[in-house]
C-alpha cells in the first residue's frame, strides 16, 4: 500500500488503519513488542515507528546537476523505570528484530514483567500541516523549474551577482507512536526547504550570503511567488550589503533586534533553559525561578506547536502527547517549563507536548517547537530612535547557550550601527554574547511587529537536530557584549 | 561474504542493468552501545545494530546520490529503479566521472590498527561497572558545591564495504571506545557553571582510567568558576590545544574545493603564498595507527596519503576531491581532512607568554562564526586572563574577533602540549595582538 492511499482529500492521514501494516506491523505484532519491552518490569514503554523519504535537488554552476534521495525506516523502543531509560532501535521490522530490540531496551529494569495493553486504539490528531500537492507525487521535473526560477531572478536582480547556488529539499515522514497504555498516534509530517546562496563581486571584492524558506507543506508551498521572490531578493540584497559593511566597535552597548529571526535570542537565552530535563536535574539557571519575575511585565514568551505550516509545528509529539501553545514567560513571570513524559511526572504536571526526537534512533526529550515573543506596544521606529549609540541586528545565522551559567551567544550576519537614534553604517559578521537572565531583565522595549521567521532553523541538543521556528517583534536590549573590533 | 558487501555488489549490478554507466555503492553496518550514570544508578542505556546502503550514480553523465535503511530486496529494487529514473532529469556533469581505476587503492587496514578485536568483551555488566566507577571517581572530587554529575560511556564498532562499478572494492572497520563526565556546580549568585571531560580511543586499553578523567574534569571546572567578562583588550592569545579545531576549522572550509571553485574563499589565489611566520606547520595524515581520523581510502576510492597542508608559512594545496580537482584543473588530494597534525614547539604556553603583562587563554568557544569569503570571524569565548603567563581571572561573556588571514600572520609559536585525543592533534598556539571584546 502506498502512503497516498492513507491520505484523505485534505492531506491528513487516514487513521482507520495502521500505515506500518505494509511492513508486517499488525496489532498482534505491536502487542508482542510491547510485552517484550515490559518483560523485565519497566513501568512504561513506547514504540516509535518511522518511514521517511527525502529528496534534494541542487543547482550549481548554472546547472541542475545533482540530486539525492534517502529512505529511512525503523523502530525505536523505549522502556522506562521512573526516570531511567532503556533504548534500542532496529531498521529491520521483522517481528524477531522488533522483539529483540524491545528486549534490549527492557534491560533497564530488573524485576517482574509488566502487562502489555490489550486495547490498542488510535488517537485523533489536529491538522496543522495540510498538504495539497504531495512531494511523493511530484517528479524531479516538477522541482527543477523552481530552482531554475530562483537562479534566474538572482542573476537578473543585480549585475554584480557572480555565482548562484539553489537547493530544494523536501521530505515526507510517517511516524507511529504506540504507548504502553494502548494509545497509537499516527502522523504524516511533510517538510520542505528552499535555499539560495549568492556570491557577488565588486571591484575584485567578493562576498556571499544566503536566504532560505522552510515549512511543513507540500509542493504548493512554493506556489507563492511573492514568497519565493522574497527569498531570492534577500539573498542578493544581503550579499551586496556585505560589500560595504564593516565591523562594529567592541564592547557592551545597547542592541536592537529586528523583528523575525532575532527570535534566536529567545531560543538561546530562554528556550533551552526552560527545557525541563535540565531543570529537574537542577542544572538550568532557571531551575529555581518558577513563578518568579524574570523579565519586565511587558514580556511574554511562548513555545507553540500549533502554528499552521510552521517548520516547528507538530500535530502530536513523539511520545503521543497532544501539542499545545505553552506560555513559558507570561507578563515577565516564569510560568511553565517544556515537559516530556519524564519531567512532567517529576514535577507532577501534564506534559506540554514537547517530547521530540530526531529519528527512531534517538530517545525523546523536551525540545522547543516555534518559540516567539508576543508583540508589545512600542513602535519599531521609536525603538531605534531611543538608542544614541548601539547596533541594530537584521539577520542571524547561529547561536549557542550554556544552560547552567546562562551564557548565550548568537551570530549577527548583517545590521547597522545606530548613532543618534538613526541607522547609519552597515555592519556584518559579529558575535553577540550575554547572560540569559540578565538579558531578560535588560529588555527595555518590545515592538508591536511580531514576525515568525520563515527560515529553516534546526535546533541541536545532545546530538539530535529537530526542526524549529522562532520569531520576535523588534526588541531593545539595554546592553550586550558585541564582538567587534577597536 | 558479508550481507552488506553482497548488498553493495547487488546494488552495482542492478543499477548498471537499469542504465547507470558508473556506480559507487557502500554497504555499512554498526553496533552502537551507550550508557549514562547519574545519582548512583543507570540513567539511560542504549544499544542498536544498524545497517544501510548508499549509492552514487552516473547515468548518461548525470549525477545523483541515494541512501536507504530499508533493505528488503523488493524495496531495494524499487529504490534503485526510482534513483536511476530520477537521475535522467538532471543536466550533464561529466566532471562527476570516477577517478581512474589506477589511482584507486586502499592502505593496509592491519597497519592502521583501527579495530579493537576485543569489542564487546566486557559485556553489559562490565560496562555498568565501568561507568559506575567513573561516577564514583568524579563524585570523590566534589569540593562540596556539586549540583549534578553524569558519567557517560560508549562503544561503537562500524564496518563498511565499498564496491565500485570499475572493479574497485575495499573494506574498512573501526572501533571507538569513549567515556567521560559532565558536571555542574552552584555558585553564590545563582550561576551553575558546568564543565566536561570526554575521551575516546580506537582501543579500549588506550582510554584513560577513571581517576584521570575525574581529575581532568575538576581541573577544567576550576577554570570555569567565578567567570566574568573583563574590559575589552588587545593582547596575546593562547589558543588552548583543545580549542584549536574550532578556530582553525573555517580555514579548512576556505581550502575546500567548493569554496575555491565558486570564489567564496578568502584563500583563493593565496595557495602557496607565505601567510604565516615560521613555526606553524599542519599536515593531514590519515596513516596514523589508531588515529581517530585515520582511514585507508577516501570517498573517491583514492589511497590515503600523508600530505602537507601548511608548511613554511604557506598553504601547500587545497582539499580537492576528484570532482573539484577536474573543475580546477588540478590533481585531487582528498575532499576532506583526516588527522590534522599541528607540529608542536618545545616550550610551554606559560613560558611563551611569560613576558606579557596581559594575555588571554581561550579554552572554549560559545557561538560565533566565520565568514569564509572574507575571513572575518567573531566567536564567544571562555578562558583565563593571564598575567606573565599565570591565570589571574576566569573569563566568560567575551568575544574574540578579527580576520583569519590577519590572525595567521600574527602567529607567534606552538607550545609543547600536543593533544592527541581528537582528529585535530594540536598543541596550544600563541598569537600576538588579538582583539577581545568585553565590558567596555
Amino acid at each position: 500500500m502506498h502512503v497516498d492511499q492513507l491520505l484523505d482529500a485534505g492531506g491528513q492521514l487516514d487513521r482507520s488503519s495502521l500505515y506500518f501494516e505494509r511492513f508486517g506491523v499488525t496489532d498482534e505484532a505491536l502487542r508482542a513488542v510491547l510485552a517484550a519491552a515490559l518483560s523485565r518490569g519497566a513501568d512504561d514503554c513506547d514504540l516509535y515507528f518511522e518511514h521517511s523519504r527525502l529528496t534534494s535537488l541542487q543547482l550549481r554552476d548554472r546547472k541542475v546537476n545533482a540530486a539525492g534521495t534517502s529512505v529511512d525506516l525503523g523502530l525505536g523502543v523505549r522502556a522506562r523505570v521512573g526516570d531511567q531509560v532503556g533504548y534500542a532501535y532496529t531498521e529491520d521490522l521483522s517481528l524477531r528484530a522488533m522483539v529483540g530490540a524491545a528486549k534490549t531496551a527492557a534491560e533497564i529494569a530488573r524485576s517482574k514483567p509488566g502487562h502489555a495493553p490489550v486495547d490498542l486504539r488510535q488517537v485523533g490528531l489536529p491538522g496543522y500541516y495540510p498538504v495539497k500537492r504531495r512531494w511523493a507525487e511530484a517528479g524531479l521535473d516538477a522541482r527543477v523549474p523552481l530552482v531554475r526560477a530562483w537562479e534566474e531572478r538572482a542573476f537578473a536582480r543585480d549585475p554584480r551577482v557572480h555565482n548562484v547556488q539553489a537547493y530544494l529539499v523536501d521530505s515526507e515522514k510517517v511516524v507511529m507512536v504506540v504507548r504502553a497504555d494502548g494509545r497509537i498516534a499516527q502522523d504524516f509530517q511533510p517538510m520542505c526547504r528552499g535555499f539560495v546562496m549568492v556570491t557577488v563581486e565588486q571591484d575584485g571584492v567578493r562576498e556571499a550570503n544566503s536566504a532560505n524558506l522552510a515549512g511543513r507543506a507540500g509542493l504548493e508551498y512554493f506556489d507563492d511567488t511573492a514568497r519565493n521572490e522574497r527569498m531570492v531578493d534577500r539573498a542578493v540584497d544581503d550579499s551586496l550589503f556585505l560589500l560595504d559593511a564593516g565591523k562594529p566597535p567592541a564592547g557592551e552597548m545597547p542592541v536592537v533586534l529586528a523583528a523575525g529571526a532575532s527570535g534566536i535570542l529567545l531560543h538561546e537565552a530562554i528556550g533551552h533553559g526552560m527545557e525541563a530535563d535540565f531543570n529537574r536535574k537542577g542544572v538550568s539557571i532557571y531551575a529555581d525561578k518558577m513563578g518568579k519575575q524574570i523579565a519586565p511585565d511587558f514580556v511574554t514568551v511562548v513555545d507553540d506547536g500549533t502554528v499552521e505550516g510552521a517548520r516547528g509545528a507538530i500535530n502530536v509529539d513523539d511520545e503521543a502527547n497532544p501539542t499545545e501553545k505553552t506560555a513559558l514567560v507570561r507578563n515577565g513571570v516564569l510560568e511553565s517549563y517544556l515537559h516530556d513524559e519524564i519531567s512532567a511526572r517529576h514535577y507532577g504536571v501534564a506534559p506540554t507536548g514537547s517530547g521530540r526526537r530526531e529519528s527512531f534512533r534517538c530517545a525523546p526529550m523536551p525540545r522547543m517547537r516555534a518559540t516567539y515573543m508576543e508583540p508589545g506596544h512600542h513602535d519599531p521606529a521609536a525603538i531605534i530612535a531611543s538608542v544614541d549609540k548601539g547596533i541594530y541586528c537584521a539577520s542571524f545565522s547561529n547561536g549557542q547557550v550554556q544552560i547552567g551559567a546562562g551564557d548565550f551567544a548568537f551570530y549577527m550576519k548583517h545590521g547597522y550601527l545606530i548613532e543618534g537614534g538613526k541607522l547609519t553604517r552597515p555592519i556584518k559578521d559579529v558575535n553577540l554574547i550575554g547572560n540569559g537572565p540578565e538579558a531578560l531583565e535588560r529588555v527595555e522595549m518590545v515592538g508591536h511587529d511580531l514576525v515568525l521567521d520563515e527560515g529553516g532553523w534546526t535546533c541541536g541538543k545532545e546530538g539530535q537536530g529537530v526542526p524549529v521556528s522562532q520569531g520576535q517583534p523588534t526588541v531593545k536590549v539595554g546592553k550586550l557584549v558585541v564582538g567587534g573590533v577597536g | 561474504m558479508s550481507g552488506m558487501q553482497g548488498a553493495a555488489e547487488r546494488a552495482v549490478e542492478v543499477a548498471k542493468r537499469l542504465g547507470a554507466s558508473e556506480v559507487k555503492a557502500w554497504g555499512s553496518r554498526a553496533t552502537e552501545i551507550g550508557l549514562k550514570q547519574r545519582g548512583g544508578r543507570i540513567e539511560e542505556t542504549s544499544e542498536a545494530s544498524t545497517q544501510g546502503l548508499s549509492v552514487s550514480l552516473l547515468v548518461d553523465d548525470r549525477f545523483s546520490t541515494h541512501s536507504t535503511s530499508d533493505l528488503r530486496p523488493a524495496a531495494l529494487d524499487d529504490f534503485l529503479h526510482t534513483a536511476v529514473s530520477a537521475t535522467r532529469y538532471l543536466e550533464e556533469d561529466p566532471d562527476r566521472r570516477m577517478a581512474d581505476r589506477a589511482d584507486m587503492g586502499s592502505a593496509d587496514e592491519a597497519a592502521l590498527d583501527l579495530c579493537d578485536e576485543g569489542f564487546g568483551a566486557r559485556g553489559p555488566d562490565g560496562r555498568r561497572a565501568a561507568v559506575a566507577a567513573l561516577e564514583t571517581a568524579v563524585l570523590a572530587g566534589d569540593p562540596g558545591d556539586l549540583v549534578s554529575a553524569t558519567a557517560h560511556l560508549w562503544e561503537v564498532r562500524s564496518e563498511a564495504w565499498a564496491v565500485f562499478s570499475n572493479g574497485f572494492s575495499a573494506h574498512k572497520a573501526s572501533t571507538s571506545f569513549g567515556w567521560g563526565s559532565e558536571a555542574t556546580i552552584s555558585e553564590p549568585g545563582g550561576k551553575l557553571p558546568e564543565a566536561y571531560s570526554f575521551w575516546s580511543a580506537r582501543h579500549l586499553s588506550d582510554v584513560p582510567d577513571a581517576q584521570a578523567v575525574a581529575s581532568d574534569l575538576w581541573a577544567r571546572m576550576d577554570e570555569t568558576r567565578t567567570c566574568a567578562p573583563v574590559d575589552s583588550l588587545v593582547c596575546p592569545m593562547v589558543l588552548d590545544r583543545r580549542a584549536v579545531g574550532r578556530l582553525l576549522g573555517p580555514v579548512l572550509g576556505a581550502l575546500g574545493g567548493p569554496a575555491l571553485w565558486e570564489g567564496r574563499s578568502f584563500l583563493r589565489d593565496r595557495i602557496g603564498e607565505k601567510l604565516t611566520p615560521e613555526g606553524l606547520e599542519i599536515w593531514d595524515d590519515p596513516t596514523i595507527a589508531r588515529g581517530l581520523g585515520s582511514r585507508t581510502f577516501d570517498g573517491d576510492g583514492l589511497l590515503a596519503r600523508r600530505r602537507p597542508v601548511l608548511v613554511d608559512g604557506a598553504f601547500a594545496a587545497p582539499f580537492l576531491n576528484v570532482y573539484y580537482a577536474r573543475k580546477l584543473g588540478q590533481s585531487p588530494t582528498s575532499g576532506g581532512a583526516s588527522n590534522l597534525v599541528v607540529s608542536p614547539g618545545d616550550r610551554s604556553w606559560q613560558d611563551l607568554v611569560g613576558t606579557a603583562s596581559r594575555a588571554m587563554r581561550v579554552t572554549s568557544f560559545l557561538g560565533g562564526n566565520a565568514n569564509g569569503t572574507s575571513g572575518d570571524f567573531s566567536f564567544g569565548i571562555r578562558g583565563q586572563l593571564l598575567e606573565h603567563g599565570r591565570p589571574i581571572a576566569n573569563v566568560a561573556e567575551m568575544n574574540v574577533a578579527g580576520n583569519l588571514l590577519d590572525l595567521l600572520s600574527r602567529f607567534v609559536a606552538p607550545a609543547d602540549d600536543t593533544w592527541t585525543w581528537s582528529s585535530w592533534r594540536a598543541p596550544s598556539l600563541v598569537f600576538a595582538d588579538v582583539q577581545f571584546s568585553g565590558t567596555s
